[in-house]
């Protein structure tokens, strides 16, 4: 081939860019509840109280996670991993029974690109508009709106690094450090990382994030079937697609229900023909079922040439929601949620940490007593003071003294010394203690731990 | 994927590991770390090397194996006749060749 003909015929095809028509109906009202509440959790959260504090707020330096009414320290991050599970699984369960719904209504790169696709549309028009201004030479109206669009979205992605932040910084606080220009650098890398973050995907990357980007979009095929619900055209009722008036007989004009107005592909956020079959860059958000039907409403035709439906619907058969893979996941979900509410409630919000003095085995005492002394790390991980009685179970021989007196503000952690003495002639060797740590006021919260405890061999 | 694909996954995995290796143990004493867990976790220095090793092996492995699974099957970016690449659907106007649909009025 020579370099002319290469140049001609290059087999570069740059990606084209997607501008969806806005569409309106029964989905389209369903994302925008999507939107608003999913994104109001999002803004609003941090700004809410709970007890007196941030009713969500991971607060890393402190190493503690608060969730409404609980508080996660590091030794609970167990229940947090479990939370994480309990959320892909949910997420396995509801792409095998409804297909990509997460992906239509509920992914933020979903949810946050419809926000930048409203911005957009509200400065600069919709899909004709905006074709035909990308296309016009600069003029002063051009670079006004695209200006103005620019600044909207770079306003909202920093309100959503500044929220972002919000969940690991008091966000009060944040907020004046932000009004007084008192932000710390890593305050200010995040709010500006998360911002760009969102910038570049929800304003410029958009469809082609779940095209190129996302694994989750490639692993789905695994979790579908031929009962999982997919967005799909009825190839038989559609074709042979062709314009026509509404007044004409389709009959008599040998065409199916399809009039290839091609809204479909017009409305759709990744520019692809659902007419040509379940496509992998398809995100299930129902805009050309939407759009269909009120194609299908102004030609008096029978709405649902594109609908959520199965493959097995599709050929005639019954669509069975009951399969094993369902129930499987259901379980497990099920499973789960109840270990994880069991195992939170069960909670004790005491930890104590008892260490031996490493530097002596043990200290003989002029009376013929053998003392060994421990480090105790006590932890109320509990919203309430307490003072706490601590005692050596099943040895009325040992006696244990703490100094200085163990009482704890809420989530507070204490130090202590800890010294246990017992007679040298109680045994031999080492031997295990227990030590019971208990509330002395209400609610009764007690923990048990073991200790080694050392005296002479001889 | 094929095989080939597979030993330049394990391979990049196990440099991108030693290299986290030698850079984590130089900045970490894994003695000064038994008392930083939240759970009781004394270890011994040979274990605490095997498995921060493993770990990041197996960390390194996802994200090299997860990287050519990404390029392997999706659509081959910016070429015309890409895998799973299909030509870019043709639009007009609603109403050309449907006169219902008449500008705006197709809502």
């Amino acid at each position: 081939m020579s370099h002319a003909q290469d140049e001609s015929s290059s087999l570069y095809r740059k990606e084209p860019k997607v501008y969806p028509r806005d569409v309106t109906g029964t989905f389209a009202g369903l994302r925008k509840l999507a939107v608003f509440v999913l994104l109001g959790l999002y803004y609003i959260l941090p700004w809410l109280n709970w007890d007196g504090r941030q009713s969500v707020l991971f607060d890393l330096p402190a190493r503690k996670f608060y969730i409404l009414n609980l508080t996660f320290w590091p030794q609970d991050f167990i229940f947090l991993t479990l939370m994480l599970i309990i959320a892909g699984l949910t997420l396995f369960f509801v792409t095998a029974v409804a297909g990509r719904l997460w992906c239509g209504y509920a992914c933020p790169q979903t949810v946050w690109t419809e926000v930048y696709l409203w911005m957009e549309r509200w400065v600069e028009g919709d899909r004709n508009k905006r074709i035909k201004l990308d296309a016009s030479p600069w003029s002063a109206g051009k670079i006004l709106r695209k200006t103005s669009k620019q600044a909207l979205w770079i306003g909202f992605a920093l309100w959503t690094g500044f929220t972002f932040v919000g969940f690991f910084t008091p966000i009060r606080g944040l907020g004046q450090s932000v009004v007084s220009f008192q932000l710390g650098g890593w305050e200010t890398f995040w709010l500006l990382f998360y911002s760009f973050a969102t910038y570049g995907n929800a304003g410029i990357l958009r469809e082609q994030v779940c095209k190129y980007m996302c694994p989750y979009a490639r692993f789905q095929s695994a979790m579908f079937d031929k009962d999982t619900l997919v967005i799909a055209y009825d190839e038989a009722r559609g074709e042979p697609r062709g314009g026509r008036s509404k007044s004409d007989n389709r009959a008599d004009k040998g065409l199916g229900d399809c009039i290839g107005c091609t809204l479909c592909v017009q409305v759709c956020p990744t520019g692809i023909d659902i007419r040509e079959g379940l496509q992998i860059e398809c995100i299930a958000c129902a805009a050309c079922i939407d759009v269909c039907d009120q194609v299908m409403d102004k030609m008096d035709y029978k709405r649902g040439l594109i609908s959520y439906t199965t493959e097995h619907k599709l050929s005639g058969h019954k669509t069975q929601l009951l399969r094993p893979r369902i129930l499987v996941y259901a379980i497990l979900l099920l499973s789960l949620l109840a270990g994880l509410t069991w195992s939170v409630n069960q909670r004790v919000l005491l930890r104590a940490d008892l260490l031996r003095d490493r530097n002596a085995l043990y200290r003989e005492l002029p009376d013929e007593m053998i003392e060994n002394v421990y480090t105790l790390k006590l932890i109320n991980m509990d919203s309430k003071p307490h003072r706490y009685k601590i005692e050596v179970l099943n040895n009325e021989n040992m006696t244990l003294f703490v100094s200085p007196e163990p009482e704890l503000q809420a989530e507070e952690v204490g130090n202590f010394i800890v010294r246990i003495q017992a007679p040298k002639n109680a045994g031999r060797g080492s031997m295990e203690v227990d030590v019971r740590f208990s509330t002395l006021d209400e609610p009764v919260i007690e923990r048990t731990v073991s200790a080694r405890f050392l005296m002479p061999f001889d | 994927m094929r095989q080939r694909d597979w030993a330049v996954v394990l391979w990049i995995a196990f440099l991108s590991a030693a290299s986290g290796f030698f850079v984590l143990f130089g900045l970490i004493d894994p003695l000064d770390m038994i008392g930083a867990w939240a759970h009781k976790f004394d270890i011994g220095v040979r274990l605490a090397y095997g498995l921060a090793f493993t770990f990041l092996y197996l960390l390194c492995l996802l994200a090299a194996a997860l990287t050519m699974f990404m390029i392997r099957t999706g659509p081959a970016r910016g070429h015309v006749e890409g895998k799973g690449r299909r030509p870019i659907p043709e639009v007009h106007d609603p109403s050309q060749s449907n006169p219902d649909l008449d500008g705006e009025d197709w809502r």
